[in-house]
């Protein structure tokens, strides 16, 4: 399946089921939510896509960006996104395998000493454990990352990610 | 003028290496055994030895390198044989400092005021009409076990690199007379705040005067003390505009909270005409040095690295930071960010 998000498409070959889901929930005005859902065999996929370098962005939009990244208001927005998602999902019957949360930033500038900084802070962030730090009887979530461009295509090679615009090119307008 | 390229052949780690340098910072990185001690202890020793006759270069090698016996021959890249010939170039401009030396000498002594070379002594003369001032901080902070150590180093064969020395003979250097320079006296003020004091000297003895008092070197957090001798060398004019600064991982027992204060400090240095080497292995100070360059300041990395095929050390230049190839401490990070993502994802990463 391909799911397209502005100018970000990734294919999932083995999705068994998917949709966009922060634009169609139909509760945006009391939960926020996750941009893909995805289902796979084993887990579902709740996938968050980030494209400061969009064509249509313009500087201001891209440093409000990068100041969001690095003040840690984008972690809490992440936190967030996932709870009411996992709410949301939970109470519409569909939590009956594991929750993986990815989140695909793609900025070039942002190298693998940020990824790990982003991906540790996000994993704080979210309820991997319980209290005193033990396991769930069952998971709020299981794993968590943070992706560039790269990173994304070197961890899931069967999962392409792209760019529909590159970055610099004029994208014909808003799809 | 600035140390404009240095050439060294069968010199330690090196078979060959040419290297322009940057007239403001050079960063080197590379894996430990890769030759960035050595390369700013030749180009240190290069500037020594423009400011006095009598302190040759090759005395001064001998002194800062510890050779078994102080014989430049153990220099001698081992790989070149027992024929091997070292050679050390150093440019300045037009002026060009040479030192070569054999693994067989004719001449074998211990004392470090005669070297074991073969080769005639280089020809200081045109090299010292313009001396360098420079300064070479070692990775091992020497402020806190200073009483003393200048007397005993002069008196006795103690085994200590005489980096050691020299950087207490600059620290103990009373202020300079007059008013310091406005970017000069931002620097004093941004380094008083972060060690929470000044320094004063006492006897020998170093100390932070503080709002909580007069605190001995020895009891401050190792980083404080690197932190205050920068203090001190900017406070006394050691590093005046034309001066070189040479500084082995300055990040050594600093918190990284404090990386922002040093690399301001060093691009603020640069803009005033101190050129600067810096050997590092560490991310932050390679990208608060990133972040915080400006399109003027002048920053070269230079990436020490061992060819596969060979072995040899090579170099790779880069004007900034995302260019710098192979860059190992980055090659790091994406290893342990590998690693972490698949164990966080349990097979779904590859």
């Amino acid at each position: 399946m391909t799911f397209t998000e502005g100018n970000l498409e990734i294919d999932i070959a083995d999705a068994v089921g998917g949709r966009r889901f922060e634009d169609q929930h139909g509760l945006s005005h009391c939960m926020k939510a996750v941009d893909l859902v995805v289902e796979l065999p084993d887990r579902y996929l709740y996938i968050e896509l980030k494209d400061p370098q969009h064509p249509r962005a313009t500087p201001k939009s891209r440093g409000e960006f990068i100041e969001e990244l690095l003040s840690g208001r984008l972690d809490e927005a992440l936190k967030y996104k996932h709870r009411y998602s996992f709410l949301y999902e939970w109470a519409s019957g569909r939590a009956d395998k594991p929750v993986d949360y990815l989140v695909l930033i793609a900025l070039n500038t942002l190298d693998e000493a940020h990824l790990v900084t982003r991906t540790e802070a996000l994993s704080r962030a979210l309820p991997q454990r319980g209290p005193d730090g033990q396991p769930w009887q069952r998971d709020i979530v299981g794993g968590c990352g943070v992706f560039n461009l790269e990173s994304w295509t070197r961890s899931f090679p069967d999962y392409p990610a792209s760019r529909l615009v590159a970055p610099g090119q004029r994208d014909g307008g808003a799809r | 003028m600035a140390l404009t390229r240095v050439e060294l052949e069968n010199f330690t780690a090196f078979r060959s290496l040419q290297l322009d340098l940057s007239p403001g910072i050079n960063v080197l990185v590379g894996a430990n055994g890769t030759g960035k001690t050595h390369l700013m202890k030749v180009c240190y020793a290069g500037c020594e030895a423009s400011r006095s006759p009598v302190d040759d270069f090759a005395r001064k090698l001998a002194a800062v390198f510890l050779p078994s016996g102080h014989r430049l021959k153990r220099l001698v890249r081992r790989e070149s044989g027992a024929d091997g010939k070292a050679t050390i170039r150093i440019c300045r401009g037009s002026l060009t400092l040479e030192q070569s030396f054999a693994s067989r000498p004719r001449l074998v002594s211990l004392r470090p005021s005669t070297f074991a070379s073969d080769e005639p002594e280089p020809e200081i003369g045109e090299w010292g009409h313009e001396p360098v001032e420079s300064v070479y901080i070692p990775v091992k902070e020497m402020l806190s076990n200073a009483p003393g150590f200048r007397s005993l180093y002069a008196k006795r064969e103690i085994h200590f690199e005489e980096t050691y020395r020299d950087v207490l003979d600059r620290a103990y250097l009373p202020a300079l007379r007059g008013p310091t320079d406005e970017r000069r006296e931002g620097l004093l003020t941004g380094l008083q705040k972060a060690v929470g004091g000044r320094v004063l000297v006492e006897n020998e003895e170093f100390f932070l005067r503080s709002e909580e008092g007069e605190i001995e070197f020895s009891l401050l957090a190792e980083g404080v003390r690197k932190l205050a001798l920068l203090w001190l060398l900017i406070r006394n004019g050691t590093l005046p505009s034309g001066s070189v600064l040479f500084w082995d991982e300055p990040e050594t027992n600093l918190n990284p909270k404090l990386f922002g204060v040093v690399v301001n400090t060093l691009l603020e240095l640069q803009r005033a005409d101190v050129q600067e080497f810096l050997a590092t292995h560490d991310y932050v100070i390679l990208k608060e040095l990133d972040l915080r360059t400006t399109t003027a300041d002048q920053v070269a990395f230079h990436a020490l690295y061992r060819q596969e095929e060979t072995g040899d050390v090579v170099c790779g230049s880069a004007r900034s930071y995302r260019s710098i190839a192979p860059n190992t401490i980055a090659d790091t990070f994406a290893d342990l960010y590998d690693r972490e993502t698949k164990r966080s994802l349990r097979g779904l990463a590859g």
